[in-house]
C-alpha cells in the first residue's frame, strides 16, 4: 500500500456519530498548503522585525533585557 | 257508571243488569290490561322504567353499556358514560371535554409530562430546560479534528478541549468554523496581566492563544463559546486558553469575529501551522 502523502484529518459527524480518520481531500490539502505558506511568510516577517530590533539595540549598546528594565 | 278510585276503571253500578255483566267484566279487564301495560312497558332484559309526564304511564329505558352509570338528562333518568366506562386502557386519565362531559386521555410516552394544549390536558415531551447538554465527545487526531453536522436545536455552543498535545512541533491552538479558511476571522487577545494585548484582523482562523500546544502531556484547557450559532447574523465568539505554566501567556481570552452570517454547522480544532495532534479530548455542549 502506498504511504500516505497528505496529512490526516479526523471528522466526527454528529448526524451519524461516526468518526472517520482520512487523508485530506483536495480542497483541504490546498487550504493546508496555503496555511503553510502564510505561516512561512508570517515567520519571515517576524524574523525581519526581530533582526531590525536587535540591530537598533546593538547600535545604542543595550541588550533586550536592559531595554525591558528601562521600559518596565 | 261507577269507576275505581285510583285508575278510573269502569265497573258496573249496583243497579246494573246481570245480563250486562259479561260486557262489564270485559271492559274492566281491558282497562286493567291497558293500565298494567302502561305501568310496565319493559320489553327487554335490564330495562328500567320511570314515571313519565303522563299520569299512570311509565317510560322504558333500555339498559346501558357495561360500566355506564345512571344519570339525569332533561329531568329524566338516562344511562351515560361513567368514569369506569370512559377508562378503557391502562394508563388512561379522565377529564372534562365540556361541562359535565367525561373524556379519556390515553397515556403518553415514557418521559412525557402533562401539559395543556387548546385548553385541554395532553401528554407531551418536556421542553428542554436551560443548561448544558453534551452533544459530542471524542479525541483529537490528525492535523484537524472537525465536529460536523452540529444540530441546530440549541441557542449556543460551548466546546472544551483538554490536554491537547502535538507530535513534532508546538503550535498555537486555532479553530475554523464551517470549514471556512478565508481570511475573515478577527481576534482581540488579552493575556493574564494584560502585558499582551493583541489585535489581529483578517486571519484564516480563530487563534485562541499566544501560548503553544506542547509536545508533552499537559492539563491545558481550551474553551470556545459561540453565541446564537444558528442565527444568520454575525455571531459573538469568545475563546479562552488556560495553560499549566505560570506567567507569560498562561491565560488568554480572545474575542473573535467570524465575519459570516452563515449558521455554524461544523467546528474544526486545529493549530496555526496545522500540526498533527497526538492527544487531547473534546466535549461539545449545546447550551440553552
Amino acid at each position: 500500500m502506498a504511504k500516505s502523502t497528505r496529512p490526516m484529518v479526523r471528522i466526527h459527524d454528529l448526524a451519524t456519530d461516526e468518526v472517520i480518520d482520512r487523508e485530506m481531500n483536495d480542497a483541504e490539502f490546498e487550504t493546508w498548503k496555503a496555511d503553510q505558506a502564510a505561516q512561512a511568510i508570517a515567520e519571515a516577517q517576524a524574523k525581519v522585525k526581530e533582526n531590525a530590533k536587535a540591530a537598533i539595540l546593538d547600535r545604542i549598546g543595550l541588550t533586550a533585557d536592559e531595554l525591558k528594565t528601562i521600559l518596565g | 257508571m261507577a269507576t275505581t278510585t285510583n285508575y278510573g276503571w269502569t265497573t258496573p253500578d249496583d243497579t246494573a243488569l246481570v245480563k250486562d255483566g259479561a260486557s262489564a267484566i270485559r271492559t274492566l279487564g281491558t282497562s286493567v290490561d291497558t293500565t298494567t301495560k302502561n305501568l310496565n312497558p319493559s320489553t327487554t332484559l335490564g330495562d328500567i322504567e320511570y314515571r313519565s309526564s303522563t299520569a299512570n304511564t311509565n317510560t322504558r329505558v333500555g339498559i346501558g353499556s357495561s360500566g355506564q352509570a345512571l344519570t339525569v338528562v332533561a329531568g329524566v333518568p338516562s344511562w351515560a358514560a361513567s368514569a369506569t366506562s370512559t377508562l378503557t386502557t391502562t394508563g388512561d386519565t379522565i377529564y372534562a371535554s365540556a361541562a359535565n362531559t367525561l373524556a379519556r386521555r390515553a397515556i403518553g410516552s415514557t418521559g412525557d409530562v402533562l401539559t395543556v394544549s387548546g385548553g385541554l390536558p395532553t401528554w407531551a415531551a418536556p421542553a428542554a430546560g436551560g443548561g448544558f447538554t453534551s452533544i459530542a465527545t471524542g479525541s483529537l487526531s490528525g492535523t484537524t479534528t472537525t465536529i460536523s453536522s452540529i444540530v441546530q436545536t440549541y441557542k449556543h455552543l460551548y466546546l472544551v478541549v483538554k490536554g491537547a498535545q502535538l507530535v513534532t512541533t508546538a503550535a498555537l491552538p486555532c479553530f475554523r468554523l464551517n470549514g471556512d479558511s478565508s481570511s475573515i476571522y478577527s481576534n482581540f487577545r488579552i493575556t493574564y496581566d494584560s502585558t499582551v494585548v493583541n489585535a489581529s484582523g483578517a486571519l484564516a482562523f480563530i487563534r485562541t492563544s499566544g501560548s503553544n500546544i506542547p509536545l508533552t502531556s499537559n492539563s491545558r484547557t481550551l474553551v470556545l463559546y459561540i453565541e446564537n450559532y444558528t442565527q444568520t447574523q454575525i455571531k459573538p465568539i469568545t475563546s479562552r486558553f488556560a495553560s499549566d505554566t505560570s506567567g507569560g501567556d498562561s491565560c488568554n481570552i480572545v474575542f473573535s469575529n467570524y465575519n459570516s452570517t452563515t449558521a455554524i454547522t461544523s467546528i474544526g480544532i486545529t493549530t496555526d501551522t496545522a500540526q498533527t495532534f497526538s492527544a487531547g479530548t473534546y466535549i461539545l455542549y449545546g447550551v440553552n
